[in-house]
């Protein structure tokens, strides 16, 4: 069991148990094992080095929690 | 025919021409069902995907038709975002046409396009503020060169296994931007390069999106003229969806087909380039000089024979229009026929031995206008012997057929391998309904609407009993579609579906 809880710009970042939730909504992501990069449908050209990092951009860079 | 330019050279009547097209078609609402249309799609199905390139040629395709419709000029084409002569400073950028980077916020302020004007949709379709654009914030890395287009250029093949980012050596994916170690992410480059609005899958929430899609397109036009010898791939083998002859995801019918093989030639769609790189030849209106005995539509067989072992016989197919057409041998030869199109005799469609009566070879296929060529020969190179070959095109296309909720289930088969069956039927109050199918068939079912055939509600596999798919949910009023294929984009089988209301 592991669990991290962070807030980032008012949005709650959740990674539990290798699950990633912002706002209690899980995030679905790929983790590309060989780079060790993480990324995800909500940003389909970029790929980060962390589960957090992807989390932070998906806040600052789409419409559903910019808004 | 759509002739696209170099954005940066559009005179002030041409910019003036595309923009009111735009916003027309912003204010009809149908801008925003494109930008839902890409949001919506299953990102691994158009992205990261050898379909990456069929599909956005296809989606390009539909919005040159909407603004050729909505401008009154046919010749109306997409003008493309020309990366080495485009950065910042370039006069495409100017007020006239995409206005320019974002403020300190990031936030557009000039610009047919700016906050007040022009507003984003999220993947909901909700409006949700103005259109950003932070030039070179995400990157280090300048926009690319002419000598790195070049470079691009001599990466073979069109694709490889396992057909994602990892996929190398790939134009593809060299293209779409995955193997950035040794030269630019080309396309990913001009999503983070412009950055914004451009950096989540609604990226076409920013016109520039259909104008840097332009140029990728253009990109795989050119490399197919210099290199044609290299073809698309994977024929088989990819999951479904990305194969040369599978429909693709969140593509709707039109007058070309929804396959990567329906768009493969992009002179036969009617695209047409002001200007390509020097090294490229252009295109010739009929590329593959007249070869093999013509077969006409629906005239009935003629006869043949392979008098020498090892003899092929090619036949050369006219195809007037995108529909179903089926190519068969008869008598009592085994023969082998192979399908290449369209306007190609190097690029293989399909082949097949037994499919038709006896050991004779069948093909049952859509097949968009063109020219395709069916290569006959007998299956053992040692044999010789007459056959007969015909083509006949399927019956009129018939409506989608309709289900009816709480009625009994209909019955059907997926008889063709990589058919699909779509239905639609109509939700008259807001409840809980199950959408399942029945029988031994490994089904795959694909719920879509309300009122729109490419909103992807939701999908399922093997929810239903064995390997059935079973869909259930809150529907309000209005019309869904439901489509079934095999899950596996070889086989083929029966079934029932039926819609209910519990
Ligand atoms: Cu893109």
């Amino acid at each position: 069991m592991s669990s991290r809880q962070l807030t980032y710009k008012n949005h709650t970042i959740v990674i539990e148990n290798g699950h990633l939730f912002i706002d209690q909504k899980e995030i679905e992501y790929e983790l590309d094992h060989e780079r060790q990069k993480w990324s995800s449908w909500y940003l389909p050209y970029t790929q980060y080095d962390s589960l957090g990092e992807l989390a932070k951009a998906i806040i600052v860079d789409t419409d559903e929690f910019n808004a | 025919m759509a002739l696209r330019k170099d954005a940066n050279t559009l005179t002030s009547s041409e910019r003036r021409e595309l923009v009111n097209a735009i916003l027309q078609l912003k204010a009809d609402g149908i801008y925003d069902r494109f930008v839902l249309r890409h949001a919506n799609a299953n990102m691994m199905s158009i992205h990261r995907c050898p379909a990456f390139l069929p599909w956005h040629r296809r989606y390009l395709w539909d919005l040159e038709q909407e603004l050729q419709r909505v401008s009154g000029n046919p010749n109306l084409g997409i003008p493309y975002w020309n990366w080495p002569s485009g950065a910042e400073n370039a006069s495409m950028w100017n007020d006239d046409l995409l206005g320019g980077n974002g403020n300190t916020q990031g936030i557009v302020t000039s610009g047919p396009f700016r906050q007040g004007q022009w507003q984003v949709v999220n993947s909901s379709g909700v409006a949700s503020g103005p259109l950003r654009r932070q030039f070179g914030q995400g990157t280090s890395r300048n926009l690319p060169t002419v000598a790195e287009l070049e470079q691009l250029l001599q990466t073979t093949p069109f694709d490889s296994s396992p057909w994602n980012m990892r996929s190398e050596p790939s134009f593809r994916n060299r293209l779409e931007g995955w193997l950035s170690n040794s030269g630019p992410a080309y396309h990913n480059l001009g999503h983070v390069w412009v950055g914004g609005s451009m950096l989540p899958m609604t990226s076409p929430n920013d016109p520039v999106f259909f104008m840097h899609h332009c140029m990728v397109d253009k990109l795989w036009h050119e490399w197919q003229l210099r290199l044609p010898n290299q073809s698309y791939q994977p024929l088989s083998g990819a999951p479904f969806g990305q194969n040369q002859n599978d429909p693709m995801s969140n593509t709707p019918a039109a007058s070309i087909g929804r396959r990567p093989a329906d768009v493969l030639d992009s002179t036969a769609i009617g695209i047409e380039y002001d200007q390509l790189l020097p090294g490229t030849p252009n295109p010739t209106p009929t590329p593959e000089p007249l070869r093999g005995t013509p077969l006409t539509i629906d005239t009935g067989p003629i006869t043949a024979q392979i008098s020498r072992p090892g003899e092929h016989d090619l036949y050369r197919i006219v195809v007037p229009r995108f529909a179903e057409y089926v190519i068969e041998t008869s008598g009592n030869s085994d023969t082998f026929m192979t399908l290449f199109g369209p306007n190609s005799t190097l690029n293989e469609i399909t082949r097949n031995d037994d499919g038709g009566v006896n050991l004779n070879s069948k093909i049952t296929l859509n097949l968009s206008a063109g020219t395709y060529y069916a290569d006959i020969r007998l299956y053992s190179s040692a044999a010789i012997g007459e056959y007969a070959i015909s083509v006949t095109s399927a019956a009129e296309e018939t409506s989608t057929p309709q289900l009816t909720v709480d009625a009994p289930a209909t019955s059907a088969a997926i008889s063709v391998r990589n058919e699909s069956d779509i239905y639609r039927f109509n939700v008259t109050r807001r409840a809980y309904h199950t959408i399942e199918t029945t029988g031994p068939t490994d089904t795959y079912l694909s719920l879509f609407g309300p009122n729109d055939e490419t909103l992807l509600i939701q999908e399922d596999d093997d929810s239903g009993s064995v390997y059935n798919s079973r869909i259930r949910r809150i529907l309000s009023v209005g019309e869904y579609y439901a489509r079934v294929r095999h899950y596996s984009s070889a086989a083929t089988g029966s079934y029932a579906i039926s819609v209910s209301r519990r």
